[in-house]
């Protein structure tokens, strides 16, 4: 049993292990204690990652849909079938875009990139996960001038106090939830900004109650309170930032609570800050908006550019920061260089010998909506975008679906064409966590039957649409990545122990532009009811989980029991309602109506119904396109 | 008998060991990490060496592991089990771990026995090397296992500076030695001396970790803890499950089919008990829904008198595992603490 090194395949916070494998076989994970993120402990994600490629349902040969059936074909002729087909669709004028992905590595995500610019020539390029994560760096960039985030998790440890929009960190991010937990065991200030009871506003010397929708409003609420009582950072304010005196005019009809004015004075007074936002789905402006606004009051408060202090954008899956520093989104190349930046394309265009579109591309749901042809690198959209089941109906309605995955995934399941490629656990690769580490993955065991690496399929899929070059191995991709955007460039040559090569820290050595949070998503009236969509991102249905045996029974016991999903009520509402638990409610909106079953919660805000994101779709009609909306809620 | 092996002739013992069978050793990793795995050569084993975070007991109760062979033979489902038989010595493993497999042997011998860990568990040859610099977070002198040993070893190894002393402690451990009887002569009554003074004084040398055991012993199996500290402990715990995977005398797993080219194999795989689903019933029904009711159980399996009033030993043999790979705070000792106090964090 020969202990492999690699990266963890779930969470963006980047902790590192080893696979163990007999006679070919994953038969476990092992600790390190030399990992410098996961420092001998992992959570039980990671104690199980060698599940899902152990137990899944493994794509193992190249299939091709003849006459509504997959069969199995050789490697040329399903490489050739692909080429043919998108060719003849786009000589036909018809429109083309390929999906990247948080759980393919770099090299993948790179090669999926070039594919689609150099060989496809089309911007239609993004990933399900930008849709969750992207506001989140966007709204740090606008502030900073960069998404870098500017601490890492061991960082947070020693900060004294800690500002958490919680989403549900202990779920969501572990290990970020281990750190917290650490800082406030020696003593720290935990402000939670949270709409519901959970475990780490259970632990916090300050909760902050948010109508859901509506953490900006709190955000604003602080910078106000830090303003009024005169806590900013004299010398952060004067040097670092602009648009301080329009901060003061946004903020003057902001209202102040005794809560917020000691929350301020704790993150002020703080020698080291930490301010943590988690990803949400949906609704791009809003979470942008508040992401936004912490930077601003980190940075009004002198925790931006301070060693130590710092905003750490919680991304949900391991390589979301990586995909973005590929480009695989609509309107930036790869090291986040905008489409319409001359230079960058100028310098693209050299390195991959092609002239690269211009046109903006569309992003995930509209590439889904509208292209003829799509070819789909390790994601699952339905899984993971906001519209849902509506993603797999679109994706039916495509001429020509191409999947490369490891794992039959619905969106596999209704491909032309499925190219099997290695999971995580058999293939080299990089992968960038949330702080910024590109850190390395290693082949523990051979990839089942046909499948091949995804990088070495991407490669070939470049060349058949003379976007070529000839590459060996992944750190030839590596190189090439290097070239295409400096800060990989050095990827490779100052590696530590694990292969991490380094944070990406921001330098933050610019200007800060200051703005608020501003309007409110929602004002309801009062006595009125708000449904919310639960954005704490639902790990229920990624193929990780749902295929490993111990991490899939929460989730599969939940939807065995409510086929029809559910809402939760706190008990006050379920009384003055009339229902009991259990038994189902009518939901109404401006947008339509739907009849779920109920959940009473005694820690929930009275007023508030929460539906699981995994059950988004059973209210699909209530929501229209929003994830907060006003609702009328009787006895069904 | 006790015997002396001068520290040049364990290379050629390992040696011969390694002709005879796969041998099981701390070595360093590719990453820093030691970590115990097959030998390949003499020279990778580390003598100096703090615990391997990742305990030895994956050699007799596998991560993941196999069972059985399922077929499908015409209308008639074939059963085949599948034997592990490799004859395994565990060298230079520590104190704690060898009283944490004999914990999980007296467990699995009892009735009904079960056979797929015992011939793991009787194939193997334990030859020990005992502490005699406690490691850091260790506290198995709380929990009489460590840091040297008075039995269930087959061998145990005190390193003397230029020689080890080996304590025989069964017929296994004979035969290892009598692989190469050449490298080995009776020790001296100084020998025997300087091993002892090296256990006073090893004794003497404990890191800050203590675990008062006895009275929260007594707490626990009176229903002296109020379900308040459990809830409040529980806001501590991030249900990693690692606490279990680390511990030296934890055994609970889940059984699951694994399909292999027209066969299935049936595979006993760890699973944790602080997980909300360990209990879960097909039903829906979870009779430890909560994480306070989860952990609650635990810290009763392990320190109430069940066990002590059976094998004069709690469910806990020191290592300090736990304390290394918590992600939340609430490691054994925090919690007997806190048990024993009737408070947390306060």
């Amino acid at each position: 049993m020969l202990p492999v090194p690699t990266t963890c395949p779930f969470c963006a916070c980047g902790c590192g292990f080893y696979l163990l494998a007999n006679q070919g076989e994953l038969v476990g994970v092992a600790l390190s204690e030399t990992h410098p993120v996961s420092l001998g402990r992992l959570c039980a994600r990671g104690w199980n990652a060698h599940e899902a490629a152990l137990w899944g349902s493994r794509l193992t040969q190249p299939l091709v849909n003849r006459s509504g059936k997959l069969e199995s074909v050789s490697w040329v002729e399903a490489l050739d079938h692909v080429a043919g087909r998108i060719r003849g669709l786009i000589d036909a004028g018809k429109s083309v875009g390929v999906l990247g992905s948080a759980r393919a590595t770099n090299e993948e995500n790179y090669l999926a990139g070039k594919l689609a610019r150099a060989g496809l020539q089309t911007n239609n390029l993004d990933f399900s996960y930008h849709s969750i994560c992207g506001p989140l760096l966007t709204g740090l960039e606008e502030v900073c001038g960069e998404c870098t985030p500017s601490i890492s998790l061991n960082d947070i440890e020693s900060s004294q106090t800690i500002l958490l929009i919680e989403g549900d960190l202990a779920e969501t991010h572990p290990r970020a939830a281990s750190a917290v937990m650490a800082a406030v065991d020696k003593g720290a200030h935990l402000i939670t900004i949270t709409h519901t009871g959970t475990q780490m506003s259970r632990l916090a010397s300050l909760v902050l109650p948010a109508r859901p929708g509506n953490e900006g409003e709190v955000i604003d609420g602080l910078l106000a309170a830090v303003l009024n009582l005169g806590l900013e950072d004299r010398a952060s304010v004067e040097v670092r930032c602009e648009g301080y005196d329009a901060l003061r005019r946004d903020l003057e009809a902001v209202k102040i609570t005794a809560e917020m004015r000691q929350a301020a004075e704790w993150i002020a007074r703080a020698t080291r800050a930490t301010f943590l936002i988690p990803p949400v789905s949906g609704e791009g402006p809003p979470s942008r908006r508040e992401a936004a606004a912490l930077a601003t009051l980190a940075a009004v408060t002198g925790h931006l550019g301070r060693p130590g202090s710092g905003l750490l954008p919680l991304l949900a899956r391991n390589n979301v920061r990586g995909a973005c520093d590929m480009g695989i989104t609509p309107d930036r190349l790869p090291g986040y260089h905008r489409l319409d930046d001359e230079r960058s394309r100028q310098r693209l265009q050299d390195l991959w010998g092609k002239k690269l579109p211009s046109p903006p591309g569309l992003d995930a749901e509209s590439i889904l909506q509208s292209v003829s042809a799509l070819i789909v690198l390790a994601d699952d959209p339905p899984a993971v975008l906001p519209m849902g089941q509506r993603a797999l109906a679109a994706l039916g309605k495509i001429e020509f679906l191409v999947v490369l995955d490891a794992f039959l995934t619905p969106t596999a399941q209704i491909a032309h064409v499925v190219l099997p490629i290695a999971s995580f656990a058999e293939t080299e690769g990089t992968i960038t966590s949330m702080e910024g580490r590109v850190q390395r993955l290693h082949v523990a065991t051979d990839p089942p039957g046909e499948a091949r690496p995804g990088w070495q399929v991407l490669a070939e899929l470049c060349a058949r649409f003379d976007a070529g070059a000839s590459y060996r191995s992944a750190s030839d991709v590596l190189s090439e990545v290097g070239q295409a955007t400096p800060r990989y460039a050095h990827v490779g040559q100052s590696e530590d122990r694990w292969g991490g090569i380094g944070m990406a820290k921001g330098s933050n050595g610019g200007k800060f532009r200051l703005c608020v949070a501003e309007a409110p998503r929602l004002t309801p009236a009062e006595g009125s009811h708000v449904l919310v969509r639960d954005d704490t991102y639902d790990w229920g249905r990624d193929p990780l989980v749902s295929f490993s045996p111990t991490l899939s029974r929460d989730f599969q016991s939940q939807r065995k029991l409510f086929p029809k999903g559910f809402v939760e009520i706190c008990k006050q509402d379920a009384d003055a309602v009339g229902v009991h638990p259990g038994r189902p409610v009518r939901l109404t909106s401006v947008h339509g109506e739907a009849v779920v079953p109920t959940r009473v919660r005694t820690d929930l805000t009275p007023g508030v119904l929460l539906v699981p994101y995994a059950f988004r779709d059973h209210v699909a009609n209530v929501f229209g396109t929003h994830s907060v909306t006003a609702v009328k809620v009787e006895q069904a | 008998m006790v015997f002396t092996l001068p520290r040049e002739g364990t290379t050629q013992w390992l040696e011969k060991l390694l002709e005879a069978g796969e041998v099981i050793a701390p070595v360093r990793g590719p990453c820093g990490d030691v970590i115990f795995s097959a030998l390949r050569s003499p020279a990778q084993v580390v003598w100096d060496f703090e615990n391997p975070l990742h305990p030895p007991k994956q050699f007799v109760l596998p991560q993941t592991d196999p069972l059985v062979k399922i077929k499908l033979n015409g209308q008639r489902h074939e059963v085949e089990p599948i034997h592990d038989d490799s004859s395994r010595t565990l060298f230079n493993v520590r104190s704690c771990d060898v009283q944490g497999i004999a914990f999980l042997t007296r467990m699995h011998e009892a009735e009904p026995p079960d056979a797929s860990y015992l011939r793991r568990a009787h194939n193997l040859t334990i030859i020990s090397l005992a502490c005699t610099t406690p490691c850091p977070p260790g506290f198995c002198a709380c929990t009489d296992s460590g840091p040297f040993l008075s039995g269930g070893y087959d061998l145990q190894l005190t390193d003397l500076g230029g020689s080890f002393l080996v304590e025989v402690g069964s017929e296994k451990g004979e035969a290892a030695m009598a692989k190469a009887p050449d490298v080995f002569r009776k020790a001296t009554e100084v020998e025997v001396a300087e091993r002892k003074a090296l256990e006073v004084a090893a004794k003497a040398h404990f890191g800050p970790e203590t675990c008062h055991f006895g009275s929260a012993m007594r707490r626990i199996s009176t229903g002296r803890v109020q379900d308040a500290l459990w809830e409040k402990m529980a806001d501590w715990c991030l249900e990693c499950g690692g606490c279990n995977f680390v511990c030296p005398t934890c055994y609970c797993f889940s059984v699951k089919d694994l399909r292999r080219d027209g066969t299935w194999v049936r595979c006993r795989m760890w699973d944790s008990c602080q997980y909300t689903a360990f209990t879960l019933e097909a039903s829906g029904h979870n009779p430890r829904a909560q994480r306070k009711e989860r952990m609650k159980r635990r810290f009763f399996h392990k320190v109430s008198a069940q066990y002590y009033t059976r094998d004069s030993m709690v469910g806990c043999v020191g290592c300090g595992r736990c304390i290394k790979t918590c992600l939340g705070t609430t490691h054994m000792p925090a919690v007997v603490a806190a048990i024993r106090k009737g408070k947390w964090h306060e």
